[in-house]
């Protein structure tokens, strides 16, 4: 066991955990931000989806040793109020249905936009793959996208 | 997952060390194959060496007039890095169909060369699998084997290399550059760096143990206005190749200067074209030449019970891949 | 009387949870705060056939912050079924780690429990388990001698269909197969147990909670009083978490046995081999027109398989009993047993499969007949159940085909195949009908209602469930339809099994079950009030009226529907159409599903927003049938080669085409009040078919084994003719 300082939505946490933990159970166990989820633990689904520094991570396959400075965000770091434009066009489109992928999908999606604010539908198509969903909300999921781009630039 | 140890390292000189000292030690890049695997209880390494913080880290051109790609470059800035867009296209079309955006995050290209085979037998750790277990036998040899290899077999192992990177390496006729334990450095064309499993499936490369990956050296790009990487998977994405042909063409006066071809899906290694490259040689780019030197390609093909498949879609493939290769616009 | 803006019944309403999922903040299983919590993690069998010789768990047990290890040697008895091989129900006892038997391979063998997850993982990998191994019977042809017909609805005939055969001038004789499919929810299953003075309190990801609590209660053979199950949310489960696995015994025999509460996620692995899955049908067809292109006899025998210690089987053909009027039919459904887990329900169970057959054979048929296929299924509706002998609620299925034909653009598809090229690719349409039974079940539900600040707020409490459905959503719409207040004055309160009892999430009945339950409830609660106030029933009188008259602030009632007579003397079905465009490379045997237009008849749509979801999730998963998903069976191992989300493929974004979604306005009345039908496994069960015919008509090629993968499609040969 080791104590590490992590940056996790602003705020600075300390943890004592094996420095191989993915940051996944760091974030579900030990730090109660459950909004993460486990899904399949071996970097297949992407429901763990979250950021290090911007950029989109499977945080089930991140041992918490390598963060170091890294700053992460997850879903309950993306906007104070919710309210982020990716979230709020999510709603808009009635894209979640069970829900239990959408943090992971909203994570991939807001990275995607922050690289290319107007992606085409081929580039959500391929950029968002590695985010399953087995309601089947991905035609929605597309719209979504393309409606916060819109709204983002705006 | 097993308990080991874990070791920092900040030079090259540091993780060579560590790997000699420690007889079951790894080296760990981004981790996206080993982690998984050691989960699976597949690897079971006692210390994994860190090297994400070595000095291997940049995409700088080199003396031959070609690209240095550091060893632990993560796959998508290899893959969006604006020179490799440019003047080899074909390295970016085959990263880029590999995997998802969030594992290309994390993956080194040393790793992406190491990456170990995605046969069934070798995951399921109560099947037997030589290349897992030495002298356990092979399962997929005689049990499901529809994925599996067309060349290059032995008895001992049927199993297939995944990347998509590596086929375009190939094709590329890239080297690897290698740190010996003796702290020199050497070349390695890549050709020679994977291996066919014979009788030691155990073994993937032909590294020595204790050698590190710190770079690959693309030649002069040749191939950047005629490319193709044709993927045949069963989903749109985010699956691994039933089969895949990486092509390359350089055409002047209208001949095919030189021909680079590779395939991915069909052996234990990137399966290099020779025998068709060298035919396409001094040829016209034509629909009958491309045609003969897929057949010429696949000539000694040796289909397993499942696979028979791979041979006409093999053929198919390679024919498809150079067509869009030549008549990509530019 | 005021007149309130009410969102009620019908409106496409924002799902009213919606806020929590894409905030992070819904809670599911397995992320409840439990004090003093630790972890269990099964351990599984690695022969599919045999006897434990022995377990050692010495190494296990060494391990730091490992609890106990639980194997058959020192576990709770628990109850066990009389019959050698039960039938598999959603009540059904799950009794684990009773016997050193092993049935299938990824059997549970041992638990281990330990401080932390990481640590339960593994320890599981030191537990030493021995074995005398039998060779496992996994090859389904090589025991078909042990076929056997399940129970006394397996088969079913009217007529002579060898008589009808031989008087067709046109006939088919085909052979469908569709491989074993995994549900595979994005949430695992998961479930933290506490077993405490003899109660079992539990967070379980469970569809149906009153049928979970008598089968935990039968299982530990206590009252089902002493069970009781929170299911907030559901990260999705499409048949799977209809019934309880032996995990969730698991864990509660382990918290009875260490005294703390135990917290158990299945892993994705385990998910193949512990939590069902669809068995693999094969699907014999035989089919017989006149010229006139009317059916004349039809046959749909299904051979499936299941497990050697249980049983269950998915009805293929039922479908082929109701769909189309043929004088002459025949349906029989046997199993064979093999040393595999015990299937069960898959979206659509029946449904989903069995149209794949029967939806390609007609195609076959209108082929062979140079008919249309879209004519070909109007020729041949009925509007009479002919397997039931009672008339339909309502079908609209003709009016899908034409309405879809329409939207989609049938007319410019050419009969003959292989004529559509677009440079690589090779296009073609198809279409298929859809049709899901839409039941209906005792519902009850409680409305608390509340005067705050001189505003009515009503609270709806309900066992029911939302796996994704939108539950939550048209509970609160129906409630404010009948209550007459706003939809935000509505707070939902679903998946306790301590509040009121619904049939819960599965089998296309939640959305009608829960519409109709709150509904009795909400006017048993003006009945009540009115009765109150004095006020005569009849009188209209807005509620927030009666309750200041009466000078009631709070008042709470419960209400019960059931299914009316003519409900049960009707069969009720939703119907659709889907139609397809399917593109297929020439030479790699890719292809691309480019749009897909699906029109259903499913009664009321109690909000077009989520039943557009609940069409599009069907479809995709559909699509997934085709593509690619399958389990494929190790023949000499018996364990599944399939094994983790890299080697079964479930759709992904890429994959998805254009979907256009339409419903036909309808109310079906004779189905329950409200007039609302199922539509969560509608979608599913016209893709498959819809795709494969697409394939035909642009290939000449007929694939008639899911899924269709590039390599089958480069295999096989042209169709006669083509």
């Amino acid at each position: 066991m080791a104590v590490f300082k992590l940056k996790i939505n602003g705020k600075s946490r300390e943890v004592d955990v094996d420095p191989f933990t993915p940051l996944l159970w760091v974030l579900r166990d030990h730090v109660g931000l459950v909004g993460t989820k486990f899904g399949c633990g071996i970097a297949q689904c992407g429901a763990c989806t979250v950021h290090v520094d911007g950029k989109a991570v499977r945080s089930c396959q991140m041992p918490v040793q390598l963060i170091g400075e890294g700053e992460v965000t997850t879903i309950e770091g993306l906007s104070e109020e919710g309210d982020h434009p990716v979230q709020k066009a999510w709603l808009e489109q009635d894209v979640p249905q069970c829900g239990y992928c959408q943090a992971g999908q909203i994570m991939s999606a807001t990275a995607l936009l922050k690289e290319n604010p107007n992606p085409t539908d081929e580039e959500i198509e391929t950029a968002m793959s590695g985010n399953i969903c087995r309601c089947g909300t991905y035609t929605r999921i597309k719209r979504a996208i393309k409606s916060a781009a819109q709204n983002q630039n705006a | 997952m097993r308990p080991f140890k874990y070791i920092n390292a900040t030079t090259g000189e540091q993780a060579l060390q560590a790997a000699e000292q420690h007889e079951r030690a790894k080296y760990l890049g981004g981790g996206t194959n080993l982690v998984d695997l050691m989960k699976e209880d597949v690897e079971q390494p006692d210390h994994l060496i860190e090297i994400a913080d070595l000095e291997y880290n940049s995409i700088k051109e080199n003396k031959k007039g070609g690209l240095t790609l550091g060893a632990v470059v993560s796959n998508s800035d290899t893959a969006n890095h604006p020179v490799i867009r440019q003047k080899y296209p074909l390295l970016t079309m085959a990263m880029l169909s590999a995997a998802t955006a969030q594992i290309r995050n994390m993956a080194t290209n040393g790793g992406n060369l190491l990456q170990r085979t995605r046969c069934p037998y070798f995951y399921e750790t109560s099947m037997p699998c030589n290349k897992r277990e030495p002298g356990s036998g092979c399962g997929a040899k005689k049990g499901m084997n529809a994925k599996h290899a067309i060349f290059g077999y032995s008895d001992s192992c049927v199993a297939v290399h995944p990347s998509d990177m590596c086929v375009a390496l190939a094709a590329l006729n890239a080297e690897v550059e290698v740190l010996q334990i003796n702290g020199k450095t050497k070349m390695m064309p890549f050709e020679d760096f994977h291996r066919l499993p014979g009788a030691q499936p155990e073994k993937d490369t032909n590294l020595d143990k204790g050698e590190l990956i710190t770079a690959i050296h693309l030649p002069q790009s040749i191939y950047a206005d005629h490319y193709y990487y044709l993927k045949i998977r069963e989903r749109s994405s985010y699956a691994f190749a039933l089969l895949s042909v990486a092509a390359g063409l350089q055409i002047k006066n209208g001949i095919i200067a030189s021909a680079g071809l590779a395939m991915g899906g069909v052996a234990h290694k990137p399966w290099k074209l020779t025998k068709a490259e060298q035919f396409l040689k001094g040829k016209s780019p034509s629909e009958e030449n491309f045609q003969r030197a897929a057949t010429i390609a696949m000539e000694d093909a040796k289909p397993l019970a499942e696979n028979g498949f791979k041979v006409p879609m093999g053929e198919k493939a390679i024919v498809r891949a150079l067509n869009q290769a030549y008549n990509r616009k530019v | 009387m005021k007149t309130l803006e009410t969102s009620s019944i019908g409106k496409a309403i924002d799902r009213i949870d919606g806020r929590l999922k894409v905030t992070g903040m819904a809670k599911y299983a397995s992320e409840f705060p439990v004090e003093n919590v630790v972890y269990a993690q099964g351990v599984t069998s690695t022969i599919a056939k045999g006897k434990i010789t022995s377990i050692d768990v010495t190494e296990a047990e060494k391990q730091k912050g490992v609890i106990k290890v639980i194997t058959y040697k020192n576990a709770e008895k628990l109850k066990e079924s009389d019959e050698k091989r039960p039938a598999f129900t959603l009540t059904s006892v799950a009794p684990v780690l009773q016997s050193p038997e092993i049935h299938y391979y990824g059997q549970y063998v041992a638990c281990v429990v330990a401080e932390t997850f990481e640590q339960a993982q593994y320890a599981c990998r030191l537990v030493k388990v021995t074995y005398e191994e039998d060779k496992p019977d996994i090859d389904l042809d090589k025991n078909r001698s042990k076929a056997f017909k399940p129970d006394d609805q397996a088969d079913y005939s009217r007529g002579d269909v060898d008589a009808g055969m031989q008087s067709s001038d046109v006939t088919l004789e085909a052979t469908y197969t569709t491989p074993i499919e995994h549900q595979h929810p994005m949430e695992l299953h998961a479930a933290i147990v506490s077993w405490e003075n003899g109660k079992v309190k539990t967070y379980a990801s469970q569809q149906i909670l009153n049928d979970a609590k008598t089968a935990i209660a039968d299982t530990f053979m206590i009252s089902e009083d002493n069970v009781q199950i929170i299911a907030a949310y559901l990260g999705g489960g499409f048949g799977s978490k209809l019934n309880v696995h032996k995990h969730l015994i698991m864990a509660t025999m382990a918290s009875k046995m260490i005294g703390r509460p135990v917290q158990i996620t299945v892993t994705r692995q385990q998910m193949f081999t512990n939590t069902g899955m669809r068995q693999f049908d094969e699907q014999k067809m035989r089919l017989g027109a006149n010229k006139k292109g009317e059916l004349q006899a039809l046959a749909h025998h299904t051979t499936s398989h299941c497990a050697t210690d249980q049983m269950y089987y998915e009805a293929c053909g039922n479908v082929s009993k109701m769909l189309y009027k043929t004088p002459n039919n025949a349906v029989t459904h046997r199993l064979i047993p093999l040393n595999l887990q015990v299937p069960n329900s898959m979206r659509a169970p029946g449904e989903a499969t069995g149209s794949f057959a029967l939806e390609s054979a007609m195609d076959e048929m209108a082929w062979k007949l140079k008919m249309d296929p879209v004519e070909f299924r109007i020729k041949n509706d009925t509007q009479r159940d002919l397997g039931a002998d009672k008339p339909f609620s309502s079908r609209l299925l003709v009016e899908c085909l034409r309405i879809g034909a329409d939207k989609f653009g049938w007319s410019e598809r050419k009969m003959q195949p292989r004529a559509n090229q677009n440079g690589n690719w090779l296009v073609g349409y198809g279409v298929s009908a859809a049709s899901r039974r839409a039941p209906y079940r005792k519902t009850s539900a409680r409305v608390i209602a509340d005067m705050r600040n001189g505003e009515v707020y009503a609270t709806i409490q309900m066992d029911g469930t939302d796996i994704g459905t939108g539950s939550y959503t048209i509970v609160a719409q129906t409630a404010a339809e009948y209550l007459g207040i706003p939809v935000k004055n509505i707070n939902v309160e679903l998946g306790d099994s301590d509040f009121p009892v619904t049939p819960g999430s599965g089998g296309s009945w939640g959305a009608a079950s829960y519409a109709n339950g709150v509904r009795v409830a909400c006017k048993n609660l003006f009945s009540k009030l009115k009765q109150n106030a004095g006020v005569a029933e009849e009188d209209e009188v807005a509620l927030e009226d009666l309750m200041k008259s009466s000078k009631v602030t709070s008042y709470k009632v419960v209400g019960t529907a059931e299914p009316s007579e003519e409900y049960e003397n009707h069969s009720v079905f939703s119907f659709g159409a889907n139609f397809a465009e399917v593109w297929v490379d020439k030479d790699t045997g890719m292809y691309r599903i480019k749009r897909m237009v699906n029109v259903g008849s499913a009664g009321k749509i109690l909000n077009p927003k989520t039943a557009y979801s609940q069409i599009i999730g069907g479809l995709t998963m559909g699509a997934g049938m085709v593509i690619a998903e399958q389990t494929q069976v190790e023949p000499h191992h018996g364990n599944f080669i399939t094994r983790s989300l890299a080697d079964y493929h479930v759709p992904v974004n890429l994959d998805l085409a254009n979907i256009d979604v339409v419903f036909l306005p309808e109310e079906d009345k004779i189905a329950n009040e409200i007039g609302v039908k199922g539509i969560g496994e509608l979608g599913i069960t016209s893709v498959a078919a819809s795709i494969a015919n697409a394939i035909f008509n642009a290939t000449g090629k007929r694939m008639r084994d899911l899924p269709i993968t590039p390599e089958k499609l480069i295999e096989a040969s042209l169709e006669a003719g083509v």
